[in-house]
Parts: structure tokens; C-alpha cells; sequence
């Protein structure tokens, strides 16, 4: 056996751990498919008609088909602060010290929630898009856009778990994670998640332009409106994927601050 | 030869601000005993325990836990010991036996092996038929018990026991040391518990160690602790028709008085125990002393905490009392 088979096995464990708890406690998935798919439906009810009536709207068959990635998004940043809240609360309970009084590798402790957050979001782009296609809307670019879609949702989960559990490795506060997420959902909004940056004007066009989620966000939809190319699902999955280094990275030398401090 | 199960010199764990929790422990905890450490709320108590369980690294000193040094080695440790730290930290959504199986895999048992010690321990402290049931619904004694059970998935040689009754009613505490008594017995396994009740030291642990203010005050086993304090104390309440000089006279023939241990009678330390006790009724009896009380009492941990601290350690953290 190699030295990284029960580190592998723990990531495995503390990962199924993080998914039952999430499922079997309604207000950690209840918000994270719940929310985004009112606000879609919303969307989608007041906008549906005329999307190509607006300027600056790309052609699109219809307002569903625009807005189902957003809502995949918004969907992974409010489950990844639901991880991160719970993650924070292993440490005020003790679950944490438990992990760290026993062998369990220090890496499966962060790629075991992770692990949860990447399933998770995997399973919201599958559900969100599955429902989305219930109601008419078709993924352009066929199976390899709808792969390229849920690879950079898997990823972007990735990057928002590491978010969570850095913020709980330094606050150790459920609370306080929790606190983060109006954040979250600002840099959510000044994004082109709901609306397109053509539609933008002023300052607002310009945060837009600077937000990371905006490229994110335009990569998988373009998956699904039509005319993407590789630059573009590169450029999505670059960035979901640099985002995810940052933050896993991040929380990785918290973590060892907080078992060098205390440890 | 057996490495000894717990082994510090000179720890220390200062905080922030210069507080020392720890303030220069050495101990030396045989293998195969149950170890009471006792002491108030704030005493130091689980600081050393989370030291020794490599939660926390020590300031200075050193500590040595199942033969391995816990800075140097702490993996070798951890693989060694249970914990049960206060409030027992576990997973409300989780069952008791989904809990038990993931213990089992983070200390790497086969899966197999995992669920037998699973179906073992939930038998053992009797929960085999709440094993299904969320841990959200047990009871504060059911908890306790399943984390007991959680420390022992990988057959620890030291057992680290943190307040285990702390908050529990008497029936389950009582439970609760039948089970810590039975599994010293039967597996040999080595118990460091900590405790600020004086009747669970006394109850459970061979050997006691007294922790105030960061540091030991007192350490050996309870009966000796207790023989250190002195002799039984005999107490007799006057009835009317008599004083209680009257009996302090006809006592202070079998030991030295102490004054004040009872309003309205006189007491006395006993040096011949309940044997001595007869003699001085019989001496009160032949004085025409008339008497409504009598009570001997062995001296209790109290009496030794009260010895070393100048406090009792019910209600400990309060003032002194008066010299």
C-alpha cells in the first residue's frame, strides 16, 4: 500500500461524511438549489419575451437558455459558504479536533470537504441544466459544452469550498463564514451572471469587466447560447481553475498555521 | 518492559498575555492504571490534555505519551491513544454506527474490520439499539458513551478522558465508571482522566494528582493522600444539660481537638480510628457528658485539596477561606 492510499481513503470518508450531513440538514441545500432556481424562474418570467430586444443582448433562443449558468454559479458560492459554515463548525464542536488528536492525514481534511463541495456542485450543474431542458432550453454546444460547463462548475466549487474553509480556519466561526456571504453575492451581482456586460453602463460596466466570475460566467454560457471556441472554455477553465489554486492554497497554509499555532 | 503511558517533565503552556495554564507539570503515569487528574474549573486540567494529545504544543517542557514524544513523534502518538474531550464533539446528523465506521477508516482498520468494531463497541456500551439513530436524539449520557466507544475503534494503549461525566445525571455517571473500571480491567488499557469531582477521583483512579493554578500540588494515591491528612475525625454534638467544653474535655484524652469542626459539640482526630470510638463514648458516658451526635468521618480529598490550596475545591475559583 502507498503512502497515499489512506490519505485517499480519509478524503473518501470525510467526504461522504460532508454529504450526508449536508443532506440530511435541509437549510445547508435547501438555499443552494432553491434560490438560485426562483431567481431564474424570475428572470426567465419577466425577461423571457424579448431578450433579443434588449441592446447589447446576445442572440439567444431564450432568456433560460442566458440565465441557467448564472444560476449554477450563484447555486456553488451559496453551497461553498454552507461548507465553509460547516467546516468552521467542526472546529467550534470539536469534530476537528478529533481529526487532529487522531492519524488522519492533514491533507484529507481539507481534500475531504473539498471533495464534497466538487460533488455537490457537479450535482447542481447536472440538476439546474436538467431542469432548464425541461423547460426548453438546449445546450448548444452538445455533450463536449455541456462537459466543459460542468467541469468549470466542479472547479469554481472547488475555489469557493477553499474560500469557505480558509475563512473558517481563521475566524473558527461558523457565524462569521456565514457573515461572508453578502460578499459573495455582491461580487456575484457585479458580474455578468444575470445580465450581459454589453447591457452595463458606467462603473458598473467597469467592475463587471474586472470580476473574474464575469469570464467564468460567459465561458459556460457560451456553451449553451452558441459560439464558444477553445479560447473561450480555456479562458473559463484557467480561471476557475487559478481561482481554485488560490483559494485551496490559501486555505492549505491555514490550516498549518492553525496547527502550528495550537499544535 | 512497558514504556511508562504518560511521562512529562517541567510542562509549560503560557497564553497570550503571559497566563501560564501550565506552569511546570512532571508526571509520571505508570501503564495499566486509571489516573485521576483532579483539580477546579481553570486548574490546567485540559490544557494538559490537549498537550498530551497533541492539540497543543507545549511552551516548554517535554512530554512523552505511550513512549513517543509528542512534538517529535506526534503521529506515533495519535495512533496510540483515545480521546474524549469535553463535550463530547459529536455529529448530530450522523448515526452512532455511521459515526463508529468513519472513526474506523480514518485510523485505517479494513472496511470489514471497521464494521465489526463498529457492531463490538456499540454492544459494549450499550447502544446497540439507538446504533441507527441520529445522534441529534441520545441523550447526554448516550453521547458520552458513544464517544467512549469513538475513542476506542482503534484499540488505544492510553485512553485521554476529559470531564467524561461532566454535566451527567448520577445514574449515568455511575454507568459510565463501570464501563471506564471494565475496560482498565479487561483490556489493559491505561486511563488519564481528568475530573473536578472529588468522588470520580476517588471512585475510579489508583492514583490521584491534585493540579491548582497550573500546577501539582499533591500526587499519590488517594488512600495515602488521605492518610497524609491525618487521623478519622470524630465529632459530638452537646444535648442539653451539657457543653460543648464539657465534651471537648472528656475527648481531648483520645487526640488533638480541632476546634471549630462543629457548632454546639467539640471534635477530635481519632489516631485509633472506629475502634478508639467506642472507648470514647464509653469515656463520655462514665463523665455524665449527655450527647445527641456522633459522627466519624475519614478525611475525604477535600480535605487534602483543602490542605494544599487553602480552599475546598467544591465551588473552587471563589476566595480563600480565612487562615
Amino acid at each position: 500500500m502507498t503512502a497515499a492510499a489512506p490519505a485517499l481513503r480519509q478524503t473518501a470518508a470525510l467526504a461522504w461524511r460532508s454529504i450526508i450531513t449536508t443532506i440530511r440538514l435541509p437549510q445547508a441545500w435547501f438555499p443552494a438549489l432553491f434560490f438560485p432556481l426562483v431567481l431564474m424562474a424570475i428572470f426567465t418570467a419577466s425577461f423571457g419575451g424579448a431578450p433579443g430586444a434588449v441592446p447589447g443582448f446576445p442572440p439567444v433562443r431564450g432568456f433560460l437558455d442566458f440565465a441557467v449558468c448564472g444560476a449554477v454559479i450563484q447555486g456553488v458560492l451559496i453551497a461553498g459558504t454552507s461548507a465553509g459554515a460547516a467546516f468552521a463548525t467542526d472546529i467550534e464542536g470539536g469534530f476537528f479536533d478529533r481529526l487532529v488528536a487522531s492519524p488522519t492525514s492533514r491533507v484529507a481534511i481539507l481534500t475531504g470537504r473539498l471533495g464534497a463541495s466538487m460533488a455537490l456542485g457537479a450535482f447542481q450543474a447536472v440538476l439546474f441544466i436538467g431542469i432548464a431542458w425541461a423547460f426548453g432550453a438546449r445546450v448548444q454546444a452538445g455533450i463536449a459544452g455541456f462537459a466543459i460547463v460542468l467541469v468549470i462548475a466542479v472547479l469554481f466549487a472547488a475555489a469557493v469550498g477553499g474560500l469557505g474553509v480558509y475563512l473558517a480556519l481563521r475566524t473558527g466561526s461558523g457565524e462569521a463564514v456565514q457573515g461572508m456571504f453578502p460578499l459573495f453575492f455582491a461580487l456575484l451581482f457585479f458580474s455578468s451572471a444575470f445580465f450581459p456586460l454589453e447591457t452595463m453602463t458606467g462603473w458598473y460596466a467597469a467592475v463587471a469587466a474586472a470580476n473574474p466570475i464575469t469570464y467564468l460566467v460567459e465561458a459556460m454560457r457560451l456553451e449553451v447560447i452558441g459560439g464558444a471556441t477553445p479560447g473561450t472554455a480555456l479562458a473559463g477553465i484557467g480561471i476557475a481553475l487559478g481561482l481554485a489554486v488560490i483559494t485551496i492554497g490559501a486555505s492549505a497554509l491555514a490550516l498549518r498555521r492553525r496547527l502550528r499555532v495550537a499544535a | 518492559m512497558t514504556a511508562p503511558a504518560v511521562e512529562t517533565h517541567d510542562l509549560v503552556r503560557e497564553y497570550k498575555g503571559g497566563v501560564r495554564a501550565v506552569d511546570g507539570v512532571t508526571l509520571r503515569v505508570g501503564s495499566g492504571g486509571i489516573f485521576g487528574f483532579l483539580g477546579p474549573n481553570g486548574a490546567g486540567k485540559s490544557t494538559t490534555v490537549r498537550m498530551l494529545t497533541t492539540l497543543l504544543r507545549p511552551t516548554a517542557g517535554t512530554a512523552r505519551v505511550a513512549g513517543h514524544d509528542v512534538q517529535e513523534d506526534p503521529d506515533a502518538v495519535r495512533r496510540r491513544i483515545g480521546v474524549a474531550l469535553q463535550d463530547a464533539a459529536i455529529d448530530p446528523y450522523m448515526t452512532g454506527r455511521e459515526l463508529l465506521r468513519l472513526q474506523g477508516v480514518l485510523h485505517g482498520l479494513p472496511r470489514a474490520d471497521c464494521r465489526a468494531r463498529a457492531d463490538d463497541l456499540l454492544g459494549r456500551v450499550g447502544l446497540e439499539d439507538a446504533a441507527d439513530r441520529r445522534v441529534g436524539t441520545y441523550s447526554g449520557g448516550m453521547r458520552r458513551r458513544l464517544d467512549l466507544a469513538l475513542s476506542l475503534v482503534h484499540e488505544p494503549v492510553v485512553l485521554f478522558l476529559d470531564e467524561p461525566t461532566t454535566g451527567l445525571d448520577p445514574t449515568s455517571r455511575v454507568a459510565l465508571w463501570e464501563e471506564v473500571r471494565r475496560l482498565n480491567r479487561e483490556h489493559g488499557t491505561t486511563i488519564f482522566l481528568t475530573t473536578q469531582y472529588l468522588e470520580e477521583a476517588d471512585q475510579l483512579a489508583d492514583r490521584v494528582a491534585i493540579i491548582d493554578g497550573g500546577r501539582i500540588v499533591a500526587d499519590g494515591s488517594p488512600a495515602a493522600l488521605k492518610a497524609g491528612i491525618g487521623d478519622p475525625l470524630l465529632t459530638v454534638t452537646a444535648a442539653e444539660g451539657s457543653s460543648p467544653d464539657d465534651i471537648a474535655r472528656v475527648l481531648a484524652r483520645f487526640g488533638r481537638v480541632v476546634p471549630g469542626s462543629v457548632s454546639g459539640g467539640a471534635g477530635v482526630r481519632l489516631p485509633g480510628g472506629s475502634a478508639a470510638m467506642a472507648d470514647a463514648v464509653r469515656a463520655l458516658d462514665e463523665a455524665g457528658v449527655q450527647f445527641q451526635a456522633i459522627d466519624l468521618a475519614e478525611p475525604t480529598l477535600d480535605d487534602v485539596f483543602l490542605a494544599c490550596t487553602g480552599r475546598h475545591l467544591e465551588g473552587a475559583g471563589e476566595a480563600p477561606l480565612p487562615a
